[in-house]
């Protein structure tokens, strides 16, 4: 497969996060020669994002935790000479623990059929949805077995026929496919399609209890998901934050489109409400009072120079922002507003933190838009790979699924001088960069990585409704309890092309104290309900429903010091993963470091030519004579 | 001529196997060179050609692969809010042929479903070697609902056609859209790039 890869490089990169992609822009736009590989078939690691269906199948990669590779790859311990010596890199990712996914949509067999479809690429399959003539096809049953490696057999005798519509769910199907459970590491997948009710037995749906017309299925979001990206991080680009500021400085901006956050919402006493920011918002803001609205403006006025005025919070530096904003004259909303919605701090930062961020916040209002931050179309995934593309085109040279062994090492001097690849060939180059997942055990022994919990629905209505549906928002839950984390709640809208139509796709994040489902579990709680229960529940309805919810954590390895991996040559340098913040300037601030580190003096990640430059006028060099237009006209039409 | 002095603008994607020729069409028709030797060229992103057609002045940004294809490693941002893309064998080259349903996935999977498609067998100078018979590429390309063509870099043939008639299409489809104005779906190349954003200041 790689035949023909190069061995001698400058630069090795091993990993395509943030970080690492910005820095093979970085280095190869300055002239490196530059390779750059991931293990994975996908750009991203955990910065990627997937179809529904390329969700699906990362989760069951993690499911299987195998470790996998021993068979297919050379040693390469004959491969090493007597003066050097190898450091083993992982191969087993455990990045990623304690995955649980919740399917609140019917799976009825329909559903089955086209997603065996979808996976399987047979088109025979799809001849009919009706069960009886399913069963007649033992054949198809036993693909369906095979597929799914049921150990329930479905015989027609269990299947009550029916004379209406029937509905079914194939228990024996969906056990093994939704049900499975494990423990530890392993993934946990529930399914409320057929509640509580006894689960070795079909159930035939009552005809009253029928679906409405316009219900979303999970074939709908396994088929229509194909086109549509979701994203393992949520993250936000600050209008002034130094992500965006790379991408513009560097052109890469070319590569991806942007969308606006439409609104900042915030929640109190169990109601999601919108937070005004700018001038305008406070002005037009409904729930505000008049005096309400003076005084914020006053305070966000002072907060956008507040170094001018020491005298108005030099008292206060030893207090939290929050005992502050108390002090303001401010209102208990407004100052929830401030502290939750605008600075999107924790209670406990300091005066001077709150007042930073508040400012930050203010300054990156104006620049594109109503509120401070942007969302990228097709969600965060895209910009490492925009990052690749530019080291691509300045030479670089790409290889996913392309699998490292080790490191090796010259004794004598003690630097890196190859790593040997999973085909045991020897690639040579003068600098390593390796994201921190894929170092070993070994090095990584003294490393105390935090964690972070994520929650990623799929929800049939926005968390606020108004005219438009086409809203992305950000939403702050403050901690149920003081010393908990507030949950940062994202929710984007189809035109993002993170979701299909008439769906939301939501994003939870924090600080992990616990397993992601048992810190972010209370807070969906709040906001949403599930999909089964609407009938039940009038009152319920009101909250958007939950389609779909898959939670997992995610291990943050952002703040590990370099000399806590332990056995690492001079010229290997690590980037890690993708940190809790809302923002992209971790992995920023890393890659430009690491840059200036390695080239110091060299300068990262100037604009390139502007292709615009090299225009080739056609209008003195038609070849063709004047007139042939028509007759290519001419010919596309009889063509179709 | 100044940027904004044209009716049309449209973003042409290449594709196909490394070696087909893809780099080598762009060059011959943007700059009517045919450059020995392969590799891309250093620090170009895309290509760009201004053309006439019916008195209309058509903007064409051609984007190559930068090279990502030859270890299967192509961005799916490279798709993303292509108007057409033409899809590359080697004539002469049988596994370039039988590459090209790969390619169709990744489409299917990256591009916009509005997507035009084209079909091109490259390297018809070198009939002698021809492995791939124009029969069996018009089948597939009429299986697939793809227009066909083939061409030469070297010689020139077929390589001006093959983007003005792509350049006509492009335009009748662009024509047909504003007609049948569906606001329903959300199409790529709805967002916008940062600097087409406007500012609206907090004070
Ligand atoms: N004979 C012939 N050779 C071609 C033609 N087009 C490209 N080539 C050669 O094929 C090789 C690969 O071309 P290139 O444009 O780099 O392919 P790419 O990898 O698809 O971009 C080069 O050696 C070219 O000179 C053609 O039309 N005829
Ligand atoms: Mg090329």
């Amino acid at each position: 497969m790689a035949d023909g890869l190069p061995t001698e490089f400058d630069v090795v990169i091993i990993g395509t996060g943030l970080p690492e992609s910005i820095l093979a822009a970085a280095c190869s736009r300055s002239g490196q020669r530059v390779l750059h590989i991931d293990s994975r078939s996908y750009y991203g690691g955990n910065w990627a994002s997937f179809t529904f269906s390329g969700l699906l199948s990362w989760l069951k990669e993690y499911q299987q935790n195998s470790d996998i590779g021993d068979k297919s790859t050379a040693t390469w311990q004959d491969l090493i000479h007597e003066t050097e010596e190898a450091i083993t890199l992982h191969r087993k990712d455990e990045t990623i623990q304690h995955t649980e996914v919740f399917c609140y949509v019917r799976q009825d067999m329909d559903d089955n059929i086209e997603e065996i479809d979808d996976l399987q690429k047979n088109p025979s399959l799809v001849t009919s949805g009706t069960l009886s003539k399913l069963l007649d096809s033992a054949c198809l049953s036993e693909e369906m077995h095979s597929l799914y490696g049921t150990s329930h057999g479905i015989s027609a005798k269990e299947i009550p026929k029916n004379d209406g519509e029937i509905l079914l769910e194939v228990t024996g199907i969906e056990e093994s496919q939704v049900k499975e459970k494990y423990y530890g590491d392993k993934t946990c997948i529930h399914t409320f399609a057929d509640g509580d009710k006894d689960e070795n037995k079909p159930i035939v749906e009552d005809n009253t209890d029928l679906p409405k017309r316009n219900r979303i299925t999970y074939s709908q979001l396994v088929k229509e998901g194909r086109k549509f990206n979701i994203d393992l991080v949520s993250k936000l680009l600050y209008s002034q934050g130094l992500l965006i500021d790379l991408l513009i400085k560097s052109n890469v901006s070319r590569y991806a489109e942007f969308k606006n956050v439409t609104r900042i919402l915030t929640f109190r006493e169990g109601k999601v409400e919108q937070v005004p920011c700018s001038r305008a918002d406070v002005f037009n803001n409904k729930e505000l009072t008049m005096v309400e609205k003076r005084m914020l403006m006053k305070f966000l006025t002072f907060c956008l120079d507040y170094e001018q005025h020491p005298d108005e919070y030099q008292d206060f530096t030893q207090c939290s922002f929050s005992e502050y904003l108390k002090t303001k004259k401010l209102t208990p909303n407004l100052q929830h507003f401030v502290l939750h919605s605008i600075a999107m701090t924790e209670s406990s930062c300091t005066t001077i933190d709150g007042l930073k961020a508040t400012k930050n916040f203010l300054q990156c209002l104006g620049r594109f838009g109503n509120t401070p931050f942007l969302f990228p179309l097709y969600g965060q995934g895209e910009i490492p790979q925009c990052f690749c593309r530019m080291c691509a085109v300045f030479g670089g040279i790409y290889c996913l699924r392309h699998k490292v062994q080790c490191l090796v090492v010259d004794k004598e001097s003690g630097r890196c001088k190859a790593i040997i690849d999973h085909f045991g060939q020897r690639i040579n180059a003068k600098y390593f960069i390796v994201e921190d997942s894929y170092l070993s055990e070994e090095t990584c022994s003294n490393v105390q990585y935090k964690q972070i919990s994520r929650a990623v629905l799929i929800t049939d209505q926005s968390v606020l409704k108004t005219d438009s549906d086409q809203h992305i928002s950000i939403l702050i839950v403050p901690p149920a309890e003081p010393g908990m984390c507030a949950v940062r709640v994202t929710e984007l809208c189809s035109s993002t092309m993170t979701c299909m139509k008439d769906t939301h796709l939501v994003h939870l994040t924090c600080s992990s104290s616990k397993t992601a489902r048992e810190d972010l579990e209370s807070v969906v709680k709040k906001l949403f309900t599930p999909y089964a229960e609407t009938e039940i529940d009038r009152e319920e309805l009101t909250k958007p429903r939950l389609l779909w919810a898959l939670y997992f954590n995610m291990r943050d390895s952002s703040g590990i010091s370099r000399s806590s991996y332990s056995g690492l040559p001079s010229n290997v340098y690590v980037c890690s993963g993708p940190d809790c913040a809302l923002g992209n300037e971790h992995a920023v601030k890393q890659a430009e470091t690491l840059f200036q580190e390695i080239f110091p003096g060299e300068e990262f990640c100037p604009p390139p030519p502007n292709p615009e430059d090299i225009v080739f006028d056609g209008d003195d060099k038609q070849p063709e004579a004047p007139g042939t237009n028509n007759i290519i006209m001419a010919k596309l039409e009889s063509s179709e | 001529m100044s940027m904004e002095d044209y009716d049309f603008l449209f973003k042409i994607v290449l594709i196909g196997n490394a070696g087909v020729g893809k780099t080598c069409l762009v060059r011959r028709f943007t700059q009517g060179l045919f450059p020995p030797g392969q590799g891309a060229t250093i620090g170009v992103d895309f290509m760009i050609k201004t053309v006439e057609i019916n008195g209309e002045k058509v903007k064409l940004q051609i984007w190559d692969t930068a090279g990502q294809e030859r270890f299967r490693s192509i961005t799916q941002s490279y798709y993303r809010s292509a108007n057409a893309l033409i899809l590359t064998y080697d004539i002469t080259c049988e596994e370039s042929f039988r590459c090209l349903p790969e390619w169709l996935r990744e489409i299917e999977q990256y591009a916009s479903n509005k997507v035009i498609t084209v079909l091109v067998g490259n390297k018809i100078d070198l009939a002698e070697r021809r492995e791939v018979s124009q029969q069996r590429a018009e089948e597939f390309s009429e299986a697939q609902d793809m227009y066909y063509l083939e061409t030469s870099a070297k010689e020139s043939d077929n390589v001006e056609k093959l983007f003005l008639d792509l350049a006509c299409r492009l335009i009748s489809e662009a024509r047909q859209n504003t007609l049948v104005n569906n606001v329903s779906s959300p199409l790529p190349g709805e967002g916008k790039s940062i600097s087409y954003l406007t500012c609206c200041n907090f004070n």
